[in-house]
């Protein structure tokens, strides 16, 4: 368990997950400035990127130089995570549970306007591990094939030659995707989404307000403050407006 | 009546030749004409001084040219017994200037070219307009097409003597669907080979003709071998690679000539040929080093992935052809709902 409540705000996010985030972030956006062009090699906006950036040979060299860099992050990452669950300092608070399942049927209920009664979330909501989740898979898969590109030759010498053109197109759509899934779901929750508009800074300071932990994390909150949670906790915010009656 | 063009021949064959041409009424053939012995350069070389009238006569500019159109200087009362060039080549650099006057589109494009470049250099063989064109006997460019590699073999015999042996070069004696020498090098703004600039334009050159369903059509050939290439590693790379030079250490991607060969390309299914399946391995060593037996099915030969030619490819492509918009779709459709809600209650 990472956070911790102080007053007026919690402590949700630790510099070590913090610096984690940002290098992810930066590193990232330059594989996707980068490795976009690669993909979409014959439009205009494609060719003056590479351009900037020096010519393909030296986009290709940040590409992979941000590529090692993003593995040698996961594997830092999954060290840490593994040693920390195993010391249970750490709690397994990202592991997709039956209760995630539960939560996203019920806030898609909500939405729906089905029922009224909002999902009450944990330390990390199932959209959140979503993401996670989708990350580390996807980094895997990005990683590997990655690997496969960079080294064609001593890749074809352990597999099968099509190895390397079905690498290339598992890198390329699996990197659009990633991209996408960003900028469409990434973006909006974390600047768009009416509650934190226009932007969350929770991942860079690390504190969230007390009250907005409330409605957001309300099991997590409870369970630092050493309390049993509410029956039904206010929905977020923005969604809390609704009167009843 | 309209006269046909056969007729207009004959008469122009039954006119006595050279009778009206322009180049007697300045009298200059009445000295060189042939009465006229060789003058001995200071490089000890002959200039001949004499025209023939009648291959003048018949050359493109007979008709039409007078000689001091080209020689301006040379009047009836010109100066005799005294040459000032020393070398022949001289001569002929000399008077290759005058060829702008009327063409000078064409040679504005040789400023552009690697021979007028070359001569820049100070290499004073590089060819200019007659070299290739010839002087007094100038005919119609390409008539026959054969003449042109026949033209550029005089002083690049190495290569047109591969070039005679590859699938174009044979071809070319009876047909005009292959290339000649200009096809592919263009001809008054020749581009240097060695720079890099030629090697990433051979998609679109060997394009112009691999690409064309008719004359492929002809000879059983795929039109996808552009498109196959250009989709794959080694298109993109080239694409990207536009106005990069060639140099020591800098090597440019893959394009059509690396793998088929530049002069010497046979058909694919030609023993010698470098893309036939058993020479494939070495021809994709010649990049990629150390690469094993099983490194030249990561090409797809110029194939599209089917669940045929590459069932992993083809697999992975439908894969995320389904994914990828159900993962966007399905998370774009749950902002949908957030916001409707977020609306509702207000």
């Amino acid at each position: 368990m990472s956070g911790s409540s102080s007053g007026s705000y919690v402590v949700r996010f630790n510099l070590h997950q913090r610096v984690e985030h940002f290098i992810t972030m930066v590193v990232f956006a330059l594989l996707c400035l980068t490795g976009l062009p690669q993909k979409f090699y014959t439009h205009g906006w494609a060719q003056g990127l590479v351009h900037v950036f020096g010519g393909v040979d030296a986009t290709r060299w940040i590409h992979r130089v941000c590529g090692l860099i993003l593995a040698f992050s996961t594997v830092i990452h999954f060290g840490g995570a593994i040693a920390g669950m195993l010391s249970r300092k750490m709690g397994f608070t990202m592991v997709p549970s039956k209760k995630d399942f539960e939560d996203a049927i019920q806030q898609l209920r909500y939405y729906l306007g089905a029922t009224d009664k909002h999902p009450q979330y944990d330390r990390y909501t199932y959209k959140e591990k979503f993401e996670y989740w989708g990350l580390v898979f996807g980094n895997v898969i990005m990683v590997i094939t990655g690997f496969a590109l960079f080294f064609p030759v001593q890749a074809a010498s352990l597999l099968p030659g099509q190895i390397i053109p079905a690498a290339k197109v598992a890198h390329s759509n699996e990197g659009l995707m990633a991209f996408l899934v960003i900028t469409v779901w990434h973006i909006f929750n974390a600047h768009l989404n009416p509650d934190v508009f226009p932007f969350d800074t929770s991942m860079f300071t690390g504190k969230v307000s007390r009250e907005r932990y409330e409605h957001e994390h309300p099991l997590e909150l409870a369970r630092l403050e050493g309390r049993v949670p509410a029956e039904h906790g206010g929905a977020p915010a923005v969604h809390g407006k609704r009167e009843v009656g | 009546m309209k006269r046909s063009p056969l007729v207009f021949l004959l008469l122009l064959a039954a006119s006595p030749v050279g009778a009206a041409i322009p180049a007697e009424q300045e009298g200059c053939l009445d000295c060189h004409g042939g009465s006229l012995d060789d003058f001995t350069l200071a490089s000890g070389e002959k200039l001949p001084l004499n025209v023939d009238k009648d291959v003048f006569a018949k050359s493109v500019h007979g008709e039409t040219l007078g000689c001091t159109k080209c020689h301006p200087g040379k009047t009836n009362d010109h100066a005799t017994g005294e040459i000032a060039f020393k070398t022949r080549r001289e001569v002929t650099r000399a008077y290759y200037e005058q060829c702008k006057g009327c063409h000078f589109s064409n040679y504005e494009k040789t400023l552009d070219g690697v021979h007028f470049a070359v001569a820049a250099k100070g290499n004073d063989k590089a060819a200019v307009c007659v070299d290739c064109h010839g002087s007094h006997d100038i005919s119609r460019p390409g008539q026959p097409r054969t003449r042109i590699s026949k033209m550029c073999s005089g002083c690049h015999a190495n290569e047109a003597a591969v070039y005679a042996k590859s699938v174009h070069g044979r071809a070319s004696e009876t047909s005009s669907d292959v290339p000649v020498c200009t096809d592919c090098h263009r001809a008054h703004d020749t581009v240097d080979p060695k720079g890099g600039a030629l090697a990433l334009r051979t998609p679109e050159i060997c394009g112009r003709c691999h690409t064309d369903e008719k004359l492929m059509s002809r000879y059983g050939l795929s039109t996808k071998v552009v498109d196959t290439y250009l989709s794959d590693f080694h298109g993109m790379a080239a694409t990207l690679s536009k106005g990069k030079q060639k140099g020591p250490g800098v090597r440019l991607a893959a394009v059509c000539t690396d793998c088929h060969g530049v002069h010497d390309i046979q058909r694919a299914d030609d023993p010698s040929s470098p893309v036939l399946a058993a020479n494939l391995q070495k021809t994709c060593a010649k990049c990629h080093a150390g690469a094993t037996a099983s490194f030249p099915k990561a090409w797809l030969s110029h194939y599209e992935p089917t669940p045929q030619k590459a069932p992993l490819v083809w697999a992975v492509q439908l894969f995320y052809k389904l994914l990828i918009p159900f993962m966007v779709g399905g998370l774009v459709l749950q902002i949908a709902l957030h916001l409707w809600r977020v609306v509702v209650n207000r």
